[in-house]
């Protein structure tokens, strides 16, 4: 094989331990564990801004902070959660998972998914600098026109949110392009498209609705970035222009995005349920068929956030409808979990443990949705704290409830040993007890007239002692996630390993070692039916309930993968160089113009440096071969 | 310890806690001043009746869901150590499709009520009687309110009459804003370069609390208001005593007060709109105060936010709360309330904008006096009014002109209150030159003085006003 000679600058790690090896990484195990981490790492600070929130509404007339501050904490709170924790601790199960779960050794563009990794990593930290560069984003994660203009919005924090997101945005396409292409070609044999884990298809849904949604918002951010850079006027309309074009952009993307933060948890308890009840998922194609409906009804109902804004009846009645038709499906996926655990022999574990407790707060959540779903009663409801109960029961006691399951359900898969079972339980008890305490009472508060997003209110409102509920709660929450980090540091610390399938599970990650070797599969799998692997493990099942025979493949011998030996990408820098650059082009376009001599061009010269890195990052990326020669 | 065997009582157990955010909602005290429920209104309380019907509806999918769930965990949990396999059912398409029509059914049994109470609760309805148009327009972070064709206007609290439709017909003069009165209706948004209407009636009289709920900068936490309902013949006593005179002051305090305000507070807040010419003005006013502002392009963008327009204090004894509904008038607060608005209300414009704030130059006596002089502002009782005569001359009407349009800005003597003194004006140039700096006021500027006239003047008066404005200023 003849290589393109490319005078790099550096040359490919070497070694695969050590510092420079991750920042290398290609492997897409790693990758996930570095999602992981970091998503983690951003759950405990979105967490110390919520329990600030709750702080200072603890009780009534408080001045813990001001109300400044208040403003920049929410938007940074629902900010983080959504694009820091609930997105990229999904792509961290994606990119753990999917390969394992559909037999493949890698992701299709391993060097993309480091490119992934790495420009969230910066945009998030780009994000995060805001705090200290003259006062973080405070116009709400949801970022309504105009007050996101200059004029209302005279700070950078603003512009930090804009860009930042922006630059998220990027690494969530590149994600989304990789896993889509990962899961339809990457397949191991006879894996048809209805032999795939119910994880596997949440993560198809949600991966096509992150490369649909995510340019809508990166249109609407750049929209707002150049008002506020160059002083164009899109959403100002002094000058003509709409702030509701905003609202519509934004809910476009913001509505399938509800979806992608819990399409991935729906899939992850349809894995845990079947394995801890000890029987097939009930009604397999109805789960898949309701998850991928829901991905496509999903953009037909953004404007149920906008039931106030005015839009007239004929909009609000049809978006009304077309709300309540999504909770069909949703229902459907509900039924289908419960019937799966009916007649089991359910082992009540931490992993089931959350598992069953997304089905019952996602319930509640499900049941307060249809209550503002009806545009007459939202119309009391809406930007109160009743919908700030409803989608924490969708999106904690739903999406991250989701998570905790997949993370103690995997946690052996991923490093070889079982998280701690007692506080485990502790745990979910604590979080479940916690997390009741503190967003139950906040229905009563809505409905009781406190609007969300007030960094105060007065005495006498009938709201105190709610609120004084909710904050306990909150401390409670904290300390369940306080257990949780020790079960994480004592199950580190300790020596005793688990064994390579210890669920007994159903699924092809569990037929390879654990923690899986860089190559994941020795041989590659062949797949005859849905759960394969299990079956292989209970012979005596291949006769189901209506008598038709289940067959299981046999694994596939190497040699028919050519060359006899594994094939693994190389290591490589250029995704983290040109992450770098990607960064740092968007981030030029922040208030640091320089004017060129003798005209009025303002002249974004920090981007420019991008610009250089990034074209430096993809060349080497064209020219560096996949692999070094002989480096199998 | 067996942590295991200790947490299986509790497992059932903490799950029923899971009912108890319900049960919490039933037990609600209607009579909280923004609760949704004990509505007094025709629009609130049909939403609160579809709300129950719906809640109920999920009260009863609750119990049976969660009652499966739960039922499920408990008696099909694995007990002891057994090994062998349930038996593996892999799905049931009746059930399936019996668990799919039976959500739908219910959902039509929502959709239905609710896009008939849609499109019922679109505008008002026109066999009650003629609505009441109120005009309201929101700023960060106050509430401005005009009665149109009743020369009445007024700030942050607004009386409707009791049984009558009322019709808000919406404005937003900087942000997105929400105006929202729970006890009387759903909130509607407030969309600036836009107008939004919504439309309630008030079934009994009450003082009902409103807030802005949509999130509008700083001190959106504490942009409230009022609305006091009352019967039909005492909204019409207020209607009238808003449009006589004001008492006489009685105090020495209040009127050195006056004096302060006039210097300090009037370029901004008017206390004159009990006059016809200057209720109708006020908005054009307010407008003009605003443009002056944000289109001073020398200005940066944190100093043009800060400049804006200010509520309207016509008669504000009349009122009973302070800084947009948020605490009680009464003189000590509204002395606190003048002294350190932020410690109020942070982030309010007038403490930097005002600049006896930007300077420091309000001692406490000033305080009391401007609070003594606010408290004493109210409009005389109905038939004492000594009738002011009607402006009949050029010269009459003309000052009246002056009076509303231009004395929160221009004194009548040397001094100067925000722009030059006009005392001899007619010494100073020809009648071309008066005309002129009223029409075009960027044409010449007095030295020392920034331009921050209205540039409007010359469309907004017609040619005779502006003839009989310079009638009165050169008899100055």
């Amino acid at each position: 094989m003849t290589t393109i000679a490319f005078p790099t600058l550096i040359s490919r790690p070497t070694s695969y331990t050590g510092l420079w090896s991750w920042i290398g990484t290609v492997d897409h195990k790693r990758i996930g564990t570095l999602y992981g981490v970091t998503a983690f790492l951003y759950f405990l600070v979105g967490g110390v801004e919520a329990l600030i929130l709750r702080a200072q509404l603890a009780q009534a007339e408080s001045d813990l902070i001001s109300p400044e501050l208040f403003n920049e904490l929410f938007t940074m709170h629902g900010t983080t959660m959504v694009f820091l924790v609930v997105m990229p601790m999904s792509a961290a199960f994606f990119n753990w998972m999917i390969p394992l779960m559909i037999g493949a050794r890698d992701v299709a563009f391993p060097r993309l998914n480091a490119f992934s990794y790495w420009t969230f990593l910066f945009g998030s930290i780009f994000l995060n600098l805001s705090f200290f560069l003259g006062g973080a984003p405070d116009a709400g994660w949801f970022g309504y026109a105009n007050l996101t203009g200059n004029t209302y919005s005279p700070g950078d924090g603003v512009t930090f949110w804009a860009l930042g997101l922006t630059t998220l945005g990027v690494a969530s396409l590149a994600a989304a392009f990789n896993f889509v292409v990962t899961i339809l070609n990457m397949r191991a044999p006879g894996m048809g498209l209805m032999k795939m884990p119910v994880f596997v298809w949440m993560s198809l849904v949600t991966s096509i609705l992150i490369a649909l949604a995510m340019p809508i918002i990166a249109v609407a951010l750049i929209q707002l970035a150049l008002d506020r850079v160059w002083d164009t006027n899109f959403f100002n309309p002094a000058a003509g222009g709409d702030p509701v074009l905003w609202q519509h952009l934004f809910w476009l993307f913001g509505h399938p995005e509800v979806y992608i933060l819990i399409l991935p948890a729906m899939g992850i308890v349809s894995e845990t349920l079947p394995v801890f009840s000890k029987k097939p998922l009930f009604g397999y194609p109805a789960v898949v068929l309701a998850g991928a409906i829901i991905g496509f009804m999903g953009w037909f109902v953004w404007s149920h956030h906008m039931f106030t804004v005015g839009l007239g009846p004929a909009a609000n009645a049809a978006f009304a409808v077309s709300t309540m038709l999504i909770a069909v499906p949703t229902g459907v996926k509900i039924f289908n979990w419960i019937a799966t655990t009916w007649g089991g022999k359910l082992q009540l574990n931490t992993s089931m443990l959350f598992s069953l407790g997304f089905i019952a707060m996602f319930i509640i959540g499900g049941l307060s949705g249809v209550s503002h779903a009806s545009p007459p009663t939202d119309a009391q409801q809406q930007d109160t704290y009743y919908i700030v109960a409803h989608f924490h029961y969708v999106l904690f006691g739903g999406a991250i409830f989701g998570l905790f399951a997949g993370g103690y359900y995997w946690w052996p898969k991923m490093t070889g040993k079982k998280l701690g079972e007692a506080l485990g339980q502790w745990h979910f008890w604590v979080m479940l007890v916690g997390f009741n305490l503190t967003f139950g009472p906040m229905h009563w508060l809505g409905l009781n007239g406190m609007p969300r997003r007030i960094a105060t209110y007065a005495d006498g409102m009938g709201w105190e002692m709610s609120n004084a509920i909710a904050s306990a709660g909150s401390m409670l929450i904290a300390f369940g996630v306080l257990l949780f980090i020790i079960n994480i540091i004592r199950t580190i610390s300790s020596t005793q390993e688990s064994e390579d399938d210890p669920w007994d599970a159903r699924t092809l990650e569990w037929s390879i070692p654990s923690p899986p070797p860089a190559y994941n599969f020795a041989r590659i799998p062949q797949v005859k039916s849905l759960d394969d692997f299990w079956y292989t493990k209970h012979p005596d099942l291949l006769h189901d309930e209506r008598g038709e025979e289940i067959e299981v493949g046999e694994p596939v011998e190497n040699d028919t993968h050519g060359g006899g030996s594994i094939h693994l990408p190389g290591m490589s820098y250029y995704p983290f160089i040109t992450s770098l650059g990607v960064t740092i082009g968007v981030a030029g376009f922040m208030d640091i113009l320089v004017e060129v001599p003798g005209t009025n061009i303002q002249f974004p010269w920090l981007s420019a440096v991008g610009i250089v890195i990034g074209l430096w990052g993809l060349m080497g990326w064209t020219f560096e071969p996949v692999s070094e020669e002989g480096g199998h | 310890m067996n942590l295991r065997r200790l947490l299986r009582p509790l497992r059932s157990r903490f799950l029923f806690l899971i009912p108890v955010a319900p049960a919490l909602l039933v037990a609600c005290n209607k009579e909280d001043a923004q609760s949704t429920f004990g509505t007094s209104g025709p629009i609130a309380n049909t939403q609160a009746d579809l709300f129950i019907f719906i809640f109920w509806i999920a009260v009863a999918v609750f119990v049976l869901v969660e009652g499966a769930l739960i039922y499920s965990i408990v008696k099909f949990r694995r007990r002891g150590s057994d090994d062998s396999l349930p038996d593996q059912t892999h799905g049931n398409n009746k059930l399936e499709v019996i668990w799919t029509i039976i959500p739908v059914l219910i959902l039509i049994a929502i959709a239905v009520p609710t896009v008939k109470i849609i499109y019922d609760q679109d505008g008002w309805p026109t066999d009650q009687g003629p609505v009441l148009e109120v005009k309201v327009r929101a700023h960060q972070w106050w509430w401005e309110i005009e009665y149109p064709g009743e020369d009445v206007v007024t700030a942050n609290e607004i009386r409707i009459p009791v049984g009558q439709w009322v019709n808000f017909s919406m404005h937003s003069d900087d942000v997105i804003h929400s105006f929202w009165v729970p006890k009387l209706a759903g909130k509607m948004d407030i969309v600036p370069g836009d107008v939004r209407e919504l439309a309630m009636k008030a079934d009994e009289a009450g003082f009902y609390f409103g807030q802005c709920a949509e999130f509008c900068g700083e001190a959106h936490a504490k942009m409230r208001f009022r609305v006091k309902a009352e019967e039909p013949a005492a909204f019409q006593d207020w209607l009238a005593s808003m449009r006589r005179p004001p008492v006489e002051l009685a105090s020495t305090d209040a009127i050195d007060g006056q004096k302060i305000f006039a210097t300090n507070c009037a370029t901004c807040h008017s206390v004159n709109t009990w006059q016809a010419p200057a209720a109708r003005n006020e908005r054009t006013r307010l407008a003009g105060l605003r443009e002056t502002f944000l289109l001073d392009q020398d200005l940066a963008d944190e100093d043009r936010v800060n400049l804006i327009a200010a509520p309207n204090l016509t008669h504000f004894a009349t009122r009973e709360t302070l800084g947009a509904g948020l605490i009680d008038l009464t003189q000590e607060n509204l002395e606190q309330w003048i002294a350190d608005p932020d410690a109020v209300k942070e982030g309010n414009r007038m403490k930097d904008l005002a600049a006896p704030y930007r300077d420091g130059t309000l001692t406490p006596g000033d305080v009391r006096q401007l609070a003594a002089y606010l408290l004493e502002l109210e409009p005389v009782a109905a038939g004492t009014a000594t009738v002011t005569p009607g402006p009949d001359t050029p010269l009459k009407r003309g000052e009246a002109t002056f009076a509303a349009n231009c004395s929160g800005c221009h004194s009548t003597g040397d001094d100067i209150v925000f722009g030059p003194g006009l005392a001899g004006i007619s010494n100073r140039g020809e009648e071309a030159y008066i005309r002129e700096s009223i029409e075009d006021p960027g044409a010449f500027v007095v030295p020392d003085f920034s331009n921050a006239m209205p540039g409007n003047f010359g469309t907004l008066f017609s040619i005779e006003e502006i003839d009989e404005l310079i009638v009165y200023l050169k008899s100055l």
